[in-house]
């Protein structure tokens, strides 16, 4: 590991070079660039779920931490590190002080693994619009966390408003589990759903989306009813010779109640961090059943004809702060 | 005339072949369509319906180290449906829980997944056992009716799949019962009825016809899945990727710039407590028949009219019956048995002081083959497979030699340890590819040597890769026949295995010291080419 005070970007990536070359890693291989951009206070977390995706994918994290945008002299810190603490791969933890926290993709684009895809996920609160941030503006891929938001279903809409191909929120890998159960019981009855109702909390982004996923693809208004408890209580589906299926969370399983059959238990863990974010990074190129699901609960129709880039624009939060 | 030229260079519009517009919709036309399925939605696992698995031998070394694990990596990534019943027949004087005992042992010790206990308890709720004989009719009708339960006390919908994991002797016996119970039948049961078929598929060309003739007959040949479990390892579903999905390695792939191709399949252990079974089958029959052929087809085949079965299966097919053997079987045809010797670091018994061998055992350990594939892009270049046991490592690999450069600019002195280009796909273990071509030594002078160009499945890619048996478990239960070898793809491989071994019976194999490369003779073979093997 190579902790570098003060420094600058050429620094960084002769450091990176250097840890490679003595850790005889030369000829590794990165399957994609991971782009973390995260406050202080939650290093530790992000630093944590990142290190669960290293351990699943070959790639180069890139830490962006930005601090004190307002401090008078810009300065850079940074800490390279390669199998070391933050998993098997590279990884290299930057921290921006001053106007240099405005122009961080001047330290990351050297640092980009070479023609590999770039993957940005912002851990906090997703920015209004995603090409403010010139780290967004170069990733193939850009996964955000609406739940992290102050106001959660305003965050939401802002995404379908702002949505580019290559957009994604873990919010809808949440519900990955959910989605899996419900195709799988659908396969079992031989028969074409016409309805679906989900029980839960109807100001919960996923329980949104799981709605919208469910309306997009049964072409129906598919409601949120509001129940006590869990984000996503259960889910019914009804079909067209007058059966149903209904899953239900109970703790750590889910149960599948159908109409003459015995219910069917199975295991229904949560998912930590990581392992959302691992997911993420699993698949590379845009995701036209989010954009259908997102598009389907906002109102927001024809998401999946937007172009997948984005132009990067101006934006000073000191200027707007004044 | 610059929207003349601009038009000229527009891209065709690509156009569906009819063939691939079929596939859209698959062979049962039963039910409705998932509307919550989309083949855009990658992020849904493909589960199979709901169903059963009945296994036959259930207590066996397979069962016990490669199914029962398979069953709970393939519950712990989440891809079994909810409705799902592991049933397992064997002579045993057990229950259910017996059975359950056995398999979370055998699952905890092999499994390559995490051990979670709460996806074990949601399985172990849907395993049975039925006890019985495979000559006991009794027995037979239990499981009939027991399968029939299923479907309404655990919603299985008739549908089940029968594996067939007993030595192929017990076949015709376990067939006529399933066919006597009405088992097998896909009208009766009301859903889909599958059987899958362990290799040896037959000793000879004779007696496969005679089994693929039985199996054929109690259930029909599109639900037969034959396992060649070679199959359903990643690399070499990926010989197909790197074939067909690049622009690179096709325009090579044939006669006029390929030297040779070695396919090597090395094992370093010996026959372990297959002495019987081994001694009567030899290295040919147990692996050459199979594994290797079907990897010669792979590399050889051309490309399919599109990615479905039936398209995959007829261009193997096509490379299949035109294998020719060498004239010359006595130079081109070799065939070793190990003798005592060390390996890593272990004094290893000669075959013939093995347990259950006898001394005087003519059984080959080890088999090497020249052979010929007569089609225009292959004629003349020479396929040298080998297989053998107690051999350094464990390795199984492709190797494509290439042609030397027609005319080399450099002095002879300069390309000294050049060699032939090659590309060599690594099948196990540290699957992946290797490419290696010529490059300057730095210095002044100007001196060229071999260099290795290399991709590292584990490297690249996010996902391990699972093991074959999960893959193909999962596929007979949603009915993907790709990765299955057909009745006549067997029955052509025997077409090559049996004049080879009509040829060496009664021969003497040649010694080789085990811990060695194969007998000097299989050397010799290449040699007489004015070739080498590779060192794997």
């Amino acid at each position: 590991m190579t902790t570098l005070w003060d420094t600058t970007g050429g620094a960084v990536v002769r450091a990176l070079v250097a840890e490679r070359r003595t850790g005889g890693a030369v000829t590794s291989g990165n399957a994609l660039t991971l782009v973390v951009v995260v406050d202080e206070a939650d290093v530790g977390e992000a630093e944590e779920a990142a290190t669960v995706a290293a351990s699943k994918h070959p790639m180069r994290t890139l830490m962006v931490i930005r601090r004190q945008v307002d401090a008078p002299v810009p300065r850079l810190d940074a800490e390279v590190s390669l199998g070391g603490r933050l998993g098997p791969g590279e990884a290299v933890v930057m921290r921006m002080y001053g106007r240099l926290a405005l122009h961080a993709e001047s330290v990351t684009l050297p640092l980009l693994a070479p023609d590999a895809p770039v993957v940005t996920w912002w851990h906090g609160a997703p920015p209004d619009r995603i090409a403010y941030d010139p780290l967004g503006v170069f990733a193939d891929r850009r996964i955000t966390d609406v739940c992290r938001a102050a106001d959660r279903v305003a965050a939401l809409n802002q995404r379908a408003v702002d949505y580019a191909a290559g957009d994604t929120d873990l919010s809808w890998t949440r519900i990955t589990g959910w989605r899996a159960a419900l195709a799988a019981a659908y396969d079992g009855a031989h028969d074409t759903a016409l309805s679906a109702t989900v029980s839960g909390d109807d100001a919960d982004p996923s329980a949104l989306l799981l709605a919208g996923w469910l309306s997009s693809r049964l072409s129906c208004y598919v409601p949120v009813v509001k129940t006590p408890g869990q984000a996503i209580e259960s889910v019914t589906l009804g079909f067209s010779r007058g059966a149903s299926i209904t899953a239900l969370q109970d703790g750590a399983r889910l149960v599948l109640r159908r109409d003459n059959t015995p219910d069917s238990i199975a295991p229904f863990p949560d998912r930590s961090l990581g392992e959302l974010l691992a997911e993420e990074l699993r698949r590379l190129d845009a995701d036209e059943i989010y954009a259908d699901a997102l598009g389907g609960v906002c109102g927001v129709p024809g998401l999946a004809d937007r172009p997948p880039n984005r132009i990067h624009i101006w934006n000073d939060p000191a200027a707007a702060a004044s | 005339m610059t929207e003349a030229t601009s038009a000229v260079q527009m891209e065709p519009e690509p156009s569906t072949p009819v063939a691939a517009q079929h596939r859209m919709h698959p062979a049962q036309p039963t039910s409705p369509d998932n509307l919550l399925r989309d083949p855009r939605d990658r992020r849904l696992p493909r589960t199979p319906e709901p169903c059963a698995l009945v296994v036959f031998g259930v207590t066996g070394d397979l069962a016990r180290k490669k199914l029962l694990p398979a069953i709970y990596d393939l519950a712990n990534r989440g891809l079994l449906p909810p409705d799902f019943v592991l049933l397992g027949f064997a002579r045993r004087d057990w229950g259910d829980g017996d059975f359950e005992s056995l398999a979370k042992k055998s699952a905890k010790e092999h499994a390559r997944t995490a051990w979670n206990e709460a996806v074990w308890r949601r399985l172990c709720g849907n395993i049975k056992f039925v006890p019985g004989g495979f000559d006991d009719d009794a027995a037979f009708d239990t499981l009939a009716t027991t399968l029939d339960e299923l479907r309404s006390t655990h919603g299985i919908q008739g549908n089940a799949a029968f594996y067939l994991s007993i030595p192929p002797s017990l076949f015709p016996i376990v067939l006529h019962q399933m066919e006597r119970t009405g088992m097998a039948s896909n009208a009766h049961s009301g859903g889909w009825r599958r059987v899958v078929v362990e290799k040896p598929f037959g000793h000879d060309l004779t007696s496969a016809l005679e089994l693929n003739g039985l199996v054929d007959r109690v259930f029909t040949a599109q639900d037969v899945f034959r396992i060649d479990h070679y199959l359903g390892k990643e690399t070499v579903q990926n010989i197909m990727a790197l074939r067909f999905a690049n622009q690179l390695f096709e325009p090579v792939w044939n006669s006029n710039f390929v030297d040779s191709v070695q396919i090597t399949m090395a094992e370093d252990v010996g026959i372990g407590g297959r002495a019987a079974f081994y001694d009567a089958t030899g290295a040919a029959r147990d692996v050459l028949q199979n594994h290797l052929l079907q990897l010669l087809a792979l590399t050889a085949m051309e490309e399919p009219v599109e990615f479905s079965p039936e398209a995959i299966r007829t261009e193997k097919i096509k490379v299949l019956r035109a294998i020719s053997l060498p004239n010359d079987k006595a130079a081109y045809a070799v065939r070793g048995q190990y003798d005592q010797g060390w390996l890593a670091g272990e004094r290893a018994v000669a075959y013939r002081a093995e347990d259950g061998i006898s001394g005087d055992s003519k059984t080959e350990t080890y088999a090497a083959v020249r052979l010929g594939i007569e089609t225009r892009r292959w004629a003349g270049v020479p396929f040298y497979m080998r297989t053998g046991k107690r051999l350094p490592r464990r390795v199984t690999e492709i190797g494509v030699l290439f042609k030397k450069a027609p005319h080399l600019p450099f002095s002879r002195t300069d390309t000294e340890e050049l060699g032939h280009n090659q590309l060599v796909i690594r099948v196990q273990p540290d699957e992946g590819v290797t490419l290696k071509f010529g490059s300057k030594v730095p210095g002044t002078s100007m001196e060229v040597r071999d260099v290795a160009m290399d991709f590292l499945y584990g490297e690249a890619f996010t996902e391990a890769s699972p093991e074959a048996y999960e893959r193909l478990i999962l596929d007979v239960l949603i009915g993907d026949a790709t990765l299955f070898p057909r009745n006549d793809e067997v029955e052509a491989s025997w077409r090559v295995i049996d004049p080879l071994e009509q040829f060496w019976d009664g021969q003497q194999p040649h010694l080789y010291r085990a811990g060695e490369w194969g007998p000097m003779e299989a050397d010799e073979m290449l040699a007489r080419d004015g070739r080498t093997w590779r060192r794997p």
